[in-house]
């Protein structure tokens, strides 16, 4: 089995994995990493979703081996406690209901922050449009971004 | 009147305490608006340590040694925020800081009553017992306080976490009074708050899990990690009532990861060591499956047949009729259907994100042939439910692989797995009228599929389909009849549901003049006939048909609201919720099988399709009366109508599409 080395939330780790597997397996089921959450399996909802390089991506359709070699951030790694600026918004804000998707729609936003430090909402529409939430927290996560743009 | 508490309560609260005492309660409030004195009554020489003790009054709390109250949730949080609500009503009553709070998930216990999460009871079937529950609590305390200074306990006040001496000079912290409370007998007589006292109840608590879940360490089912576990996908007949008649595991024993192949009564699982070589595993299985019976059942059919045994639109000349069309609709909870179970030495352990988990001990025992006691079930958070997770097949089915190939073993589902084999809302034909010379609220004649496929409690149950013909025909009978939609309701509403009619009406400016287009639309409904919920829906139809909903307002009444700031998020997850049966999503039955299978094609309300929504909340000394599910009604008739207002044309089905409305 092939062996890879990923760099996640600052820390080195060799993984033997198929090179087929997905990075969320790795993350959840290989690392332990149980942050990052399974729920479409096809990039369509971003509950996975991960940044590689600063960028989002639907880690359950990231292969392994194309995130070797890259910086990768996962929910764990985004602060220290719970300190990041989205995190305060969105206890600030009241978003989480039954919190699943929830660390995918800050990873999201975490990676529209970083690009764009004050989006409107027709930017936040484009960048959250696949980070579904079935609970309907959709008001509060936006609320709860421009509460953070403020901080940053 | 919320102060008095029937015997009722106290007979449910002292069979739990098991004291044996008739508990009497008087109503005078407990808080004293005196600042906290500074002086701390010295209790314990701090040179002799000793063992950590908890103190458990009841079957809901335990505190310790440093004044950390636990509560135990004893119903299943799935986002409606049932654990931080117990948690707010024991602590109001004891008095303790918000901040001294933690929340444990409880065991199954039959002393807890009925652990089924559904129905959006577990606040107003539990109101007292909980708040006595805390208010027992804290008299114990004071008693063990006034013991300390010898005064009288009925002199003696509390406030965040500490017994105050009658003088307000001297106070002593909760955690140095369990040991000598937990020797006092369960007190026959107790306070409870007066509302003015609140101090935590209608406060704005969010979810005590959130810090959790925005880290990413909240543990949900499908996170639970157990040492030497094995994950596990299922092969199910993708028709209904269907099962296998045999397979071939060859290819799928190549897979790398694969262990096992186990054949369950219907279904086959793949077991391996990570969840992605057993979803590899299962797509190389070659399974011959025997359809059955079910094999050319399709929704048209079902639909049909439904029409078919409801009377004939325009049959009768007294009446005005319409009749209205409502699919199936597939929860799609974010975390799929998943359980862990270990089953050994005759004991079966199962961490299941359940909204039964009394149920799942029994299921899970008949199915295993261990005795129910032997059956502990774990409820980790759940990543929604909507009615799902009454079901327990997950997790018999969990139970029956780790049994087989002895081991623990986490069964996963896919979304494909989901979306179709779910219990679904049943796809239900409405035949609604009103006696022209007597027009009421619409009478309703209903016909569900009746059909094989499985179906279940789905958000708001009868509510949804109760809701949705009935208000869309209001507003067809006050067209016919040139009246206003609003003025018409007030007429045939009476009290708090014309209460919330006009709320929603006055704050949503209705009647206003929009662009051609654009319209308002106007429902209401009483959800489990206790929580009254009134929407104003402004809609947008664009050119090619599709509707845009802007703006909801809404109006509730619940009673006493406990968490004030999660009323208003039911109220908003319950309008994504039933947005997305209204305009976007339905479950198709053909060939006997669900045609759906991901978010493409179940496609779930998005971001750029929330409606800015606004929640007014009448004020109310009412009990509190449930918001789990009294969201989701009211919207799909508040659109259908807003539909109707800004292109005049009706649409009588759901989910209402861009080809209804293309001009």
């Amino acid at each position: 089995m092939p062996s890879y080395d990923l760099q996640i939330n600052g820390q080195a780790y060799t993984v033997e994995a198929e090179a087929a597997m997905p990075l969320l397996w790795v993350l959840r089921d290989l690392l332990g990493l149980t942050g990052t959450k399974f729920s479409c399996g096809m990039g369509l909802c971003g509950s996975c979703t991960v940044l590689i390089d600063g960028e989002p991506a639907r880690s359950c359709v990231t292969l392994v081996e194309s995130a070797t070699g890259k910086d990768i951030t996962t929910i764990e790694g985004l602060s220290p406690g719970v300190s990041h600026p989205l995190q305060e918004a969105w206890l600030e804000e009241h978003v989480t209901q039954c919190g699943y998707c929830q660390p995918g729609q800050i990873m999201n936003a975490a990676a529209l922050l970083q690009k764009n430090p004050h989006p409107t909402d027709a930017e936040i529409d484009v960048a959250m449009e696949d980070a579904l939430c079935r609970c309907g927290t959709y008001q509060r996560v936006r609320k709860a971004i421009h509460r953070a743009a403020e901080e940053v | 009147m919320k102060n008095q508490l029937n015997r009722r309560d106290f007979i449910k609260l002292v069979g739990t305490a098991g004291g044996g005492l008739i508990l009497a309660v008087y109503l005078d409030a407990c808080a004293s608006d005196a600042p906290i004195p500074a002086t701390v009554t010295p209790l314990s020489p701090t040179s002799t340590p000793r063992p950590p003790f908890d103190w458990a009054p009841n079957i809901y709390l335990k505190m310790d040694q440093e004044g950390i109250l636990t509560v135990y949730a004893f119903r299943s949080d799935m986002g409606q925020g049932i654990r931080t609500a117990i948690a707010m009503l024991i602590a109001e009553e004891l008095d303790v800081e918000w901040s001294s709070v933690r929340i444990e998930q409880s065991p199954t216990d039959p002393r807890y009553g009925d652990q089924l999460t559904g129905g959006s009871v577990s606040i107003s079937s539990h109101y007292s017992g909980l708040r006595l529950a805390g208010a027992v609590a804290r008299q114990m305390l004071v008693e063990a306080a006034a013991d300390v200074w010898d005064a009288d306990p009925a002199g003696c006040t509390t406030e965040a976490g500490f017994v105050i001496h009658p003088d307000k000079q001297q106070k002593i912290p909760y955690g140095e009074l369990v040991e000598a409370a937990a020797k006092k007998d369960v007190p026959d007589q107790t306070k409870i708050k007066d509302a003015s006292a609140y101090r935590i109840v209608g406060t704005g608590k969010g979810h005590w899990d959130a810090p959790q879940i925005v880290s990413g360490k909240a543990i949900y089912g499908i996170d639970v990690r157990v040492p030497g576990m094995l994950f596990a996908v299922i092969a199910r007949c993708p028709v209904f009532g269907g099962t296998f008649t045999s397979y071939d595991d060859s290819a799928a024993k190549t897979v790398p990861g694969v262990r096992q192949i186990v054949a369950l009564d219907k279904s086959i699982a793949v077991v391996a060591e990570n969840t992605w070589a057993a979803i590899q595993g299962r797509n190389a299985l070659k399974v011959t499956w025997d359809e059955g019976r079910n094999a050319s059942l399709s929704s048209e059919e079902l639909r049909s047949a439904a029409k078919g045994r409801l009377p004939q639109l325009g049959s009768n000349d007294k009446v005005m009729d319409a009749v209205y069309e409502i699919p199936f609709e597939a929860h799609a909870t974010m975390e799929p259907m998943n359980c862990t179970a270990y089953v050994h030495d005759e004991t079966c352990e199962v961490w299941a994100p359940t909204q039964n988990p009394q149920a799942v001990q029994t299921q899970v025992a008949a199915a295993t042939r261990i005795s129910p006691p032997a059956v502990i079930v774990n409820v980790p958070l759940i990543g929604g439910a909507f009615g799902r997770r009454i079901q327990t097949d997950y997790a018999v089915e969990a139970a029956l692989v780790s049994q087989a190939i002895g081991a623990p073993v986490q069964v996963v589902w896919t979304r494909d797995d989901d979306i179709q084999h779910d219990f679904y809302h049943d796809m239900s034909v409405h035949y609604a009228s009103v006696v022209r010379e007597k027009i009421n609220i619409p009478r309703l004649q209903s016909s569900g599929s009746r059909s094989p496929v499985p179906t279940g409690a789905w958000r708001s149950v009868e509510n949804f389909p109760q809701a949705y013909p009935t208000q869309c025909f209001i507003d067809e009978v006050a067209f016919e009849l040139k009246r206003d939609p609003l003025d018409l309701r007030l007429e045939l509403y009476s009290s708090r549901a014309a209460e919330v009619i006009k709320l929603a009406a006055e704050k949503a400016e209705w009647g206003k003049s929009l662009p051609a287009g654009q319209g308002q639309g106007l429902a209401y409904h009483a959800t489990f006939g206790v929580t009254h919920v009134a929407y104003v829906a402004e809609v947008a139809v664009d050119e090619e048909g599709g509707v845009h909903v802007r703006r909801v307002v809404a109006a509730v009444d619940c009673g006493e609201v406990i968490n004030p700031d999660n009323v208003a998020a039911q109220i908003e997850g319950g309008i994504v919720f039933g947005l997305t049966a209204a305009i976007k999503a339905e479950a198709t039955l053909k060939d006997g099988r669900i045609q759906q299978s991901n978010f493409h094609d179940y496609p779930i309300l998005k971001m750029n399709e929330m409606p800015l929504v606004e929640v007014y909340i009448v004020e109310s000394d009412q009990r509190p009366s449930g918001m789990g599910e009294m969201g989701v009604p009211p919207i799909a008739p508040a659109v259908a109508n807003a539909v109707f207002a800004a292109t005049g044309k009706r649409i009588r089905h759901i989910p209402i599409r861009p080809e209804d409305l293309r001009a």
